[in-house]
């Protein structure tokens, strides 16, 4: 949970001119946290309470069991991207050594050692990227032993492409592998206001059955297109201000002191027993324990025995005090 | 004359936790003690809506891991047993608490819920699912069905032939178990990605949920924000927007209601509180203290000082709650009628183990809120999204954006240092799954039932649940284990096949162990 009193507030407006210069400086391993003024309080309220699912995880030991490990490698060349929010990609790869094998064999020895490795992040919003046509492009330089890398991409609502490749010392670069593809999303409201209406061919039928619609050309599927006039709707709340979270309060140095009091006895086996006027149920050997929390003050605590034939009883009250000072 | 819907919804979920190669599990305990305190009163407050002729609406995920557990013989049994020591501690606290009469009379009340749990649970045949059903035949119900096993689907974009097995073997188990199709899905964290909607169509769904963004970041701008669905672009499938208003009034721990003080204190269970000998035998058998169930305190106050609960106070609470809960959305639905000029709908969808499990008196709260809805006023009617569909059929068609309810709205709660190593795994073993898809069309025999346990295998390893819980960063061990156990045997049936050599002994066992999905058909994975 320490991650959102980490994070920075992330400053909505930033000008076009910063975006511009995060766009060419954006190196971290570690991602920023980031956080959104929406949905920060009630995204949180919501990890916490769903962990409470999980609640008996608080109370388990580690576990000695003894799990297999997954393959570091499978002999794969692949680069794959995935979205993290509108701000964020993530990439991992997996290199054959034998493709960095046929580079080095195809660039030379001494092209090959004295090349960086870098990932080259395209942008290839509304493109079909061949390659060369990206809007732009930056690079991250990583080391050999990298495998994934989380990459700041500073525009949300665009297309991304990745290639992991190397940068010569001539300033060529050559594509080892290249990713998927990923679309980002906005990260407010559109800006594209047209509207698009449908009815499902479906309901639309059945309104026909129920009489609604007239003549033989089916309004359905139709595309209603006008400008809209009035402004969005909105009436969502502002999430923004953070909310604590209720949680046990932090114990430092602390006693807890209760006392119980056991009452304990025998009697045949047969033999009804009470105790503070209520039946107890004995042991099959006839012995009992009760075991009762013992408030401040005095406790008295008849225990009654009837034999079986109900022609014997017996009657023993211990009678307990208890103060706290 | 109502001016507009309000559309309760409660998605029931928790992942596959099933050992038969243990005695006792400790997380098991998760679905026993989500059947005492939350589908169970849930029950009991649908049973008591209908018998006072309430015509109440709501909509409800069962998701096909849940569903499983709960028809699952073994689980039912072990069930029974808890549940049966939860009575038998009952008891024993009510004579403990002898000179504390007011924890005495808790304890009686607990040993009467506990009781009354049993009774319900064996009139429905021991599986509750019967009893979920029973409603949705009634018309009350709209029971939708979620990702097979809960994998989050954005991050499963990269190998669509897992989203769709997601959804077809949902599908087909939601029909075996309920003899109809589906009409609509609760995606997994409500995670949708642009395109996905083609997949629920294919598998006949007509409509999700989406967080309030899914909607009010689509393109074009929705015309009335979330408080009309809109059509996904090209496919026609309804995403119902949520409403963040109503959602904070509830979850929200300064605003929301959980946190009044007269309410239950959740932290303070007898498991960790009572003395270790006398409470050994109802904690874990390795001594572990873990909750029971039985919690004597309201929360009180900001401190650690608690004072005992008092169930009155609470349940005043809890109408009040419901009243103040409905009075907003009165307001909101006045509100929005003058600015629409259309009936708005509220969608306000929760986990339903928020209610009972976390929220103890949750279900009073919704038990009061549908009566106060149905009988107390005429602005707010209740409905479904298939009912609300029917009588709205012209909707904005809009492509909704990425996102989800998770921390942040977007993929970050699964994909952080903590759990982000998965992915490669999973999608290997994704692609691994649709290469034998491909290389065996048809099969049969020993070699179909090894195929479908790799896809029994796959599915397990992707759900959700252990990403997050990795990423929440405490006691993440089982998690971990999880995911590896599922992958592994994955890997070792892919290697199997693939040398001509399945060992059918350890395919039983496995078989046995991960027993989800009797009629799956490795097929899917397409």
């Amino acid at each position: 949970m320490a991650a959102a009193g980490r994070g920075k507030i992330r400053n909505k407006k930033i000008s076009i001119k910063k975006k511009l210069r995060r766009i060419f400086k954006r190196v971290s391993k570690k991602p920023v946290k980031t956080i959104k003024a929406k949905n920060v309080s009630l995204g949180m309220e919501e990890v916490i309470i769903e962990k409470e699912k999980f609640s008996h995880q608080q109370a388990q030991p580690a576990p000695h069991v003894f799990t297999e490990e997954l393959p570091a490698k499978y002999g794969r060349d692949t680069l794959v991207l995935q979205v993290r929010d509108p701000w964020w990609i993530h990439a991992y790869w997996e290199l054959k050594s034998s493709t960095m094998e046929g580079i080095k064999a195809s660039i030379g020895q001494k092209d090959f050692s004295c090349a960086r490795r870098v990932l080259r992040v395209y942008d290839v919003s509304n493109i079909i990227f061949d390659g060369t046509n990206a809007h732009r492009s930056f690079d991250i330089h990583i080391n050999e032993y990298a495998d994934s890398w989380y990459i700041d991409v500073g525009i949300p609502g665009r297309s991304w492409c990745v290639d992991l490749g190397l940068l010569l010392a001539d300033g060529r670069f050559i594509t080892i592998l290249r990713s998927n593809i990923v679309n980002t999303p906005i990260d407010g409201p559109s800006s594209i206001t047209d509207e698009e209406w449908m009815i499902p061919e479906d309901m639309f039928a059945r309104l026909y059955g129920m009489g609604f619609g007239f003549g033989k050309t089916s309004p359905v599927g139709k595309i209603w297109r006008q400008r809209l006039l009035s402004s969005w709707s909105g009436g969502v709340a502002s999430l923004a201000s953070p909310a604590g979270i209720r949680k046990p309060a932090e114990k430092k140095f602390w006693l807890v002191v209760n006392c119980e009091l056991i009452v304990y006895g025998a009697t045949e086996p047969d033999a009804r027993v009470t105790v503070c006027g209520r039946n107890i149920k004995l042991r099959k050997d006839g012995t009992f324990t009760l075991r009762f929390a013992l408030p401040d003050g005095k406790q008295v605590i008849p225990v009654e025995a009837h034999s079986a034939d109900g022609t014997d009883e017996r009657k023993i009250t211990p009678v307990v005090s208890r103060e706290t000072k | 004359m109502h001016k507009g819907y309000l559309c309760l919804v409660l998605h029931g979920h928790l992942p596959f936790v099933r050992h038969p190669e243990y005695a006792d599990f400790l997380e098991e305990d998760w679905l026993y003690e989500a059947i005492t305190e939350t589908y169970i009163p849930l029950i009991w407050v649908f049973e008591g809506l209908t018998r006072d002729n309430i015509d109440f609406r709501l909509t409800m995920t069962l998701s096909p891991t849940l569903l499983s557990m709960l028809g699952d013989e073994l689980l039912q049994e072990r069930y029974l047993a808890h549940i049966n020591k939860l009575i038998e501690l009952s008891g024993k606290e009510i004579e403990r608490t002898t000179w504390q009469p007011a924890f005495q009379n808790l304890a009686y009340i607990y040993q009467r819920q506990f009781t009354a749990s049993r009774d319900t649970f064996l009139r429905y045949n021991r599986n509750l699912v019967f009893a979920f059903k029973k409603f949705q035949d009634m018309g009350k119900l709209e029971i939708i069905t979620c990702g097979a096993t809960h994998g989050y689907f954005p991050l499963m974009d990269i190998c669509r032939e897992s989203l769709r097995a997601q959804v077809k073997v949902a599908v087909s188990h939601y029909e075996s178990v309920f003899g109809r199709k589906p009409k609509g899905i609760w995606l997994p964290e409500c995670g949708y990605s642009p395109g996905h909607d083609a997949i629920l169509k294919e598998a006949g769904l007509a409509y999700f949920f989406g967080d309030a963004h899914a909607v009010l970041h689509g393109t074009p701008r929705p015309k009335y924000g979330v408080f009309a669905p809109v059509y996904c672009k090209g496919t026609g499938v309804a995403c119902f927007g949520r409403d963040l208003e109503s959602s904070k009034q509830v979850w929200s721990s300064i605003e929301g209601y959980p946190g009044d003080y007269n309410y239950r204190e959740f932290y303070r269970d007898i498991g960790f509180d009572l003395e270790y000998d006398y409470i050994k035998p109802y904690i874990h058998p390795d001594g572990v203290r873990i909750n029971t169930g039985i919690k004597y305190y309201r929360i009180t106050g900001d401190n650690n000082h608690k004072e005992p609960y008092v169930p009155q106070w609470a349940r005043d609470k809890a109408a009040e709650h419901a009243g103040n809960f409905m009075f907003n959305r009165q307001k909101q639905v006045e509100y929005l009628y003058d600015i629409m000029q259309k009936k708005p709908i509220i969608v306000s969808p929760y986990d339903a183990e928020l209610f009972g499990h976390w929220w103890y008196e949750g279900p009073q709260w919704l038990d009061f809120l549908i009566r106060k809805v149905v009988c107390d006023q005429d602005e707010l009617r209740l409905i479904t999204p298939s009912e609300y569909l029917a009588e709205n059929p012209r909707n904005q068609v809009i492509t909704p954006s990425l996102s989800s309810w998770g921390w942040k709205g977007y993929s970050e709660m699964w994909l952080q240092g903590a759990n982000d190593w998965i992915y490669r795994h999973l999608h290997t073993a994704s692609f691994r799954m649709t290469e034998l898809v491909k290389r065996f069309p048809d099969a049969n025999g020993l070699l179909k039932r090894t195929l479908n346990q790799a896809l029994r295998e796959l599915l397990l390893a992707q759900s959700s649940d252990w990403a997050f819980i990795m990423g929440t960063g405490t006691h993440t061990a089982y998690a971990i284990k999880r995911t590896k156990d599922h992958l592994l045997r994955f890997l070792r049936l892919y290697e199997e096949i693939h040398t001509d050599s399945v060992d059918e002994n350890w395919l039983r066992d496995i078989e046995h162990k991960d027993n989800i999905f009797p009629n799956i058909d490795y097929r899917v994975h397409q």
